[in-house]
């Protein structure tokens, strides 16, 4: 460790980016809260802050090309982890969902936030070695496959919203390597056509219906929405966001939307909304400007990467962590439907914050090895 | 870059996953602008609105109160199930009837029904779900407030009305608003609403501005499922102003015992201060409980209880007084004389008209009840001669007739403060009509309104109120119930409603100069005192009061033609009265309907209220009572006299 380190220049770290992680962390903890002022919520979130600090360090001084080397038995570890996570009694039930390990310490654990990282490890691993041509379709079905699985396991939870955070990992790495442009506008169009065309279907026909119409017709238009019933998640957040204005409460948390119980997960998948009422649009562009930096400072690591294993293993957390941010806050705008996605480094959660950290230790790891060969 | 990979424009590639990124960054932070900028103040009143709900805290209703202040109407405080309009929306009532009727055991049908009617309604807060509820139902409701959050429980101050129906009729009832009446201008003008408990007959309508509180409210926090956090804001409610009525509570007990023990229980008694139109005692019988529409009225029974009193051939609900019309028989005779001396029909020193057993009208003989010879007006009134008034009121013909009924207000209301009064009917009314039919007014007709039948039919105030009239020598007042409105609140505050007292009229003068009122007065005076129709009553015993001088008339007003006068269809029984004769201070009507002789049951039940009367004035037993001849028999006391009465009231 001490060779490591005298190797290693702590000028190298990258500060910035641990620094803003941190900040970000922080911030969240204030909103948690917020949000639950008489609940423990923000200490735990606090405790688990110290434990994400210490493992981003480990990780980021450890060879992320030994990791990657490996990836294949993290992988597989990460499999069995979600495997089993569905035996019943191994498995916390919540809500119908099967997700969370308990752990005698750390309370609940939950896998699906863990195993991105050696998913990505090992889509790196694959996608990682020296490349001269375009993607081939061999390549495109064996990192389906290496996605496929553990989404397929969480599907079995089910966690649909954890599912779905797996997909721009793969959709980052397949368009870093190379993948024909050709495809990738097809791929975009046909988003942009059959998505609308499958709602008129679905209303049409039936098959879109109950509870999945009206949480998006809420969407399409909140006011005339079932605020009551199904509609009620996102009616309320956008309440609670348009509440806040310019600067908020100013913290203070008497009788807000979340004390009095009218939104709902305010610690968790609607920190956003709590950070928007407490404080308004100054806060939240001061957030997501932090986030903003954050993802760039991640690229311009990608960029000086020193290998094309390294600039896929950051490339593909930011694409998660972008994804996320984007699915969690839009949610809470009320421009997406509600998917139950954290708001990385935000919503309350050890899995969450640790399974970040980590992945922010990688992305310094590749960047400290930057000048190392 | 540290690796070179230029043919797969990786650089590109990195530089659009960064554009993309802050693109969306960006969107959200639009979408943000839009909802905290632009939007910000629409959605923080959203959210206002949903945390904060007024609940009205009911101003309790002024109480009504008698001359003496003794207590006739109150309200006492019940405990309510409400349902709150803001909880239930979105929420299906039908699955929560079953779980209402069940837990607070009421009818589900019933329930529903209500509240399918309510729904239409487009902006109720609140709907009563159960009134008066038990402890039970209070423990029931708290215990269920997780599932039933829309439900509360409210303290309301309900109206308690005298229970054997004393009064009844004059004091009305409260009831909830209805939506006929929210549609109405003046109703919304005064910001009333759903719900709201209004004065709906009687007094209780009449005087609603006064009697009828301001409510309060509470300004509270409550939470996503409708659980009070914490009071903002309380402005307690304002009770309404008591209302002080000219009713004596002594004397209307007397007249609705004399009306309940009475042959038919039919019937209306009312006793009025003449020299001012106060009323003093009102009974109509039979009577109902008003407690019905302020308490019972949303049960199952409450409903059957008021299909089975409009059903009742007894009419309870009508109030007799004001909207009973009946044929006034020979208590007419006492307007018919005064209008005779007025319009020179007769005069005093020549007031003699032939009775002759009768009279022939064409080819009909209608005929007087004995033979009176040629009596002077004083006779003919003693002894209710109709031979004499048919041939007055040829003397005076229809028209002359009429005259003396506009003179009399009996072609109008009274004025009296009550709702629904009805206008009596007389040839005022029945000659145009006839005419307007193309029919001729024959003389017969005139001979029989002369005595008070066929196209006479009076209410009994009205009645009263002529009588009246005519026993302070012309002054006619409106009768009325009113006697102050209290003041409430601190002076010189907003919410100060001050002291209110009658606004009475100028009384209407009838001009009877002095000596033909004294003419009719001692005739009436005979009635009661010196042989009349209502001198001696084998029955019940003298009507007269020594020392308290009775001028009355009866009357005996046959409902059908005469034979069939049996049962059911017997004559009404009247008098009409004022005392002391030359004083007078009280003035009482009775009717009793389908009983027979006016003088055997009508006056009778009148000396009870001079009786009540008596005794409260003078502080001493009546003459001739059946208490005052005990003492007498006892202590040798003598009833005082009358002139010691005079100053006693008032």
């Amino acid at each position: 460790m001490a060779a490591i380190l005298g190797k290693l220049s702590l000028r190298d770290f990258d500060w910035p980016l641990a620094l803003l992680a941190l900040m970000i962390v922080v911030f969240g903890t204030w909103q948690i809260h917020n949000a639950q002022p008489t609940e423990s919520y923000w200490q735990k979130q606090l405790l688990g802050l110290g434990v994400a600090i210490v493992a981003m360090i480990a990780v980021s001084f450890t060879d992320y090309r030994k990791l990657v080397h490996i990836a294949p038995a993290f992988y597989l570890f990460g499999l069995v982890l979600l495997g089993i996570v569905l035996i019943p009694g191994i498995g916390m039930r919540i809500h119908g969902q099967q997700c969370w390990i308990k752990l005698p310490v750390f309370g609940q654990f939950q896998p699906s936030e863990f195993v991105k990282i050696p998913t990505v490890m090992m889509l790196a691993y694959y996608f990682g070695k020296p490349r001269h041509s375009a993607l081939t379709l061999k390549e495109t079905i064996i990192g389906v496959l290496i996605l496929a699985l553990p989404v397929g396991l969480i599907l079995l939870e089910p966690d649909t919203g954890q599912a779905l955070t797996y997909v721009p990992l793969l959709a980052v790495i397949l368009f870093l390597s190379s993948i024909r442009m050709w495809i990738v506008i097809t791929a975009i169009v046909l988003m942009m056509v059959v998505a609308p065309a499958a709602y008129f279907v679905g209303v049409k026909t039936g098959a879109l219906s109950g509870y999945k119409l009206e949480r998006i017709n809420v969407i399409l238009d909140p006011e005339h929405a079932d605020k009551r019933g199904f509609g009620y998640h996102t009616w309320q957040s956008i309440v609670t966001v348009g509440k806040g204005g310019l600067t908020g409460t100013g913290g203070s948390t008497e009788y807000s939307q979340s004390s009095l119980k009218f939104l709902p997960e305010p610690h968790t998948d609607f920190i956003f909304a709590v950070t928007a009422e407490t404080t308004g649009f100054f806060g939240c562009i001061l957030l997501l400007l932090a986030y903003a930096f954050l993802l760039s400072r991640l690229i311009t690591g990608a960029r000086r990467a020193p290998d094309r294993t390294g600039m896929l293993v950051i490339m593909a957390i930011t694409g998660g962590l972008a994804f996320q941010l984007f699915v969690n806050v839009g949610m809470a705008l009320g421009m997406l439907p509600v998917v139950g996605v954290p708001l990385p480094l935000m919503s309350a959660g050890l899995s969450s914050i640790l399974a970040t950290f980590i992945a922010i230790g990688f992305a310094i790891s590749v960047q400290l090895r930057r000048f190392v060969n | 870059m540290k690796f070179e990979d230029d043919s797969q424009n990786l650089r590109a590639r990195l530089r659009v996953i960064q554009i993309l990124a802050i693109l969306m960054i960006t969107a959200l932070g639009v979408r943000l602008y839009y909802l905290q900028i632009i939007r910000g103040a629409y959605y923080a009143e959203r959210a206002e609105n949903q945390r904060i709900r007024l609940l009205p805290i009911p101003a309790p209703r002024g109480v009504i109160l008698d001359r003496n202040n003794k207590l006739l109407v109150d309200s006492r405080p019940i405990y309510n199930v409400i349902l709150s309009r803001e909880d239930i929306n979105g929420k299906d009532f039908t699955n929560l009837v079953k779980p209402y009727a069940k837990g607070l055991n009421v009818d589900a049908e019933e329930l529903n029904a209500r509240f399918l009617q309510l729904k239409s309604q487009p902006a109720f807060e609140s709907f009563m779900v159960k009134e008066n509820v038990t402890p039970a139902d209070i423990a029931w409701v708290d215990a269920h407030s997780l599932e039933f959050p829309e439900l509360r429980v409210e303290l309301q101050p309900q109206r308690r009305y005298p229970e054997d129906g004393k009064l009844a009729h004059v004091l009305g009832y409260v009831g909830e608003i209805s939506q006929e009446q929210l549609d109405l201008p003046q109703y919304k003008e005064k910001g009333y609403k759903p719900g709201d408990i209004i004065g709906k007959e009687g007094l209780e309508k009449v005087y609603d501005d006064y009697l009828r509180g301001r409510d309060g409210y509470r300004k509270v926090i409550v939470d996503s499922r409708g659980h009070i956090q914490d009071e903002v804001e309380r402005v307690e409610p304002q009770p309404g102003q008591d209302l002080v009525t000219t009713i004596d509570s002594d004397l209307q007990n007397a007249a609705e015992e004399q009306l309940r023990n009475s042959v038919t229980k039919r019937g209306v008694i009312v006793a009025m201060d003449p020299n001012n139109g106060e009323i003093l005692a009102l009974a109509s019988y039979p009577t109902y409980d008003p407690n019905l529409f302020s308490q019972r009225i949303a049960s199952k029974e409450g409903r059957a209880e008021y299909a089975a009193l409009t059903a009742d051939p007894k009419t309870p609900l009508i109030n007799r007084a004001i909207q009973g019309r009946y044929p006034p028989g020979s208590t007419w005779k006492i307007p018919m004389s005064v209008a005779g001396l007025q319009q020179g029909a007769i005069s005093v020193d020549h007031s003699n008209l032939v009775c002759g057993g009768g009279i022939t009208v064409g080819n009909k003989f209608t005929r007087c009840m004995g033979n009176h010879g040629v009596p002077e007006l004083r006779y003919a009134i003693t002894k209710s001669c109709d031979g004499y008034f048919y041939r007055l009121g040829l003397k005076m013909g229809v028209d002359g007739i009429i005259k003396m009924v506009d003179e009399f207000d009996l072609n109008r209301r009274t004025g009296v403060d009550l709702p629904h009064e009805l206008v009596s009917w007389t040839p005022a009314y029945w000659k145009p009509e006839l005419e307007k039919r193309h029919e001729e007014w024959k003389d017969i007709r005139t001979v029989y309104a002369s005595v008070g039948q066929d196209t006479v039919v009076v209410t009994p105030l009205a009645s009263l109120r002529a009588v009246s009239a005519i026993a302070v020598g012309g002054r006619m007042y409106v009768p009325h119930f009113f006697k102050e409105a209290r003041a409430i609140g601190a002076p010189d505050t907003p919410d100060y409603r001050p002291a209110r007292t009658f606004d009475r009229p100028d009384p209407k003068i009838i001009d009877i100069p002095e000596d033909q009122h004294h003419i009719v007065v001692e005739g009436m005076w005979g009635v009661v005192n010196n042989g009349g129709t209502a001198h001696a009553i084998k029955s019940s015993g003298k009507i007269q009061m020594v020392g308290f001088d009775i001028a009355g008339k009866t009357g005996t007003a046959q409902v059908v033609s005469l034979g069939k006068d049996t049962g059911n269809n017997k004559d009404h029984a009247w008098f009409v009265s004022f005392a002391p004769a030359y004083q007078p201070e009280i003035a009482v009507i009775a009717l009793i309907e389908n009983v027979g002789f006016g003088g055997t049951h009508a006056a009778p039940a009148v000396r009870a209220i001079y009786e009540a009367y008596y005794r409260k004035t003078r502080h001493v037993e009546p003459p001739g009572s059946q208490m005052a001849q005990k003492q007498q028999r006892q202590t040798g006391a003598t009833p005082p006299a009358s002139t010691a009465a005079l100053t006693a009231h008032r």
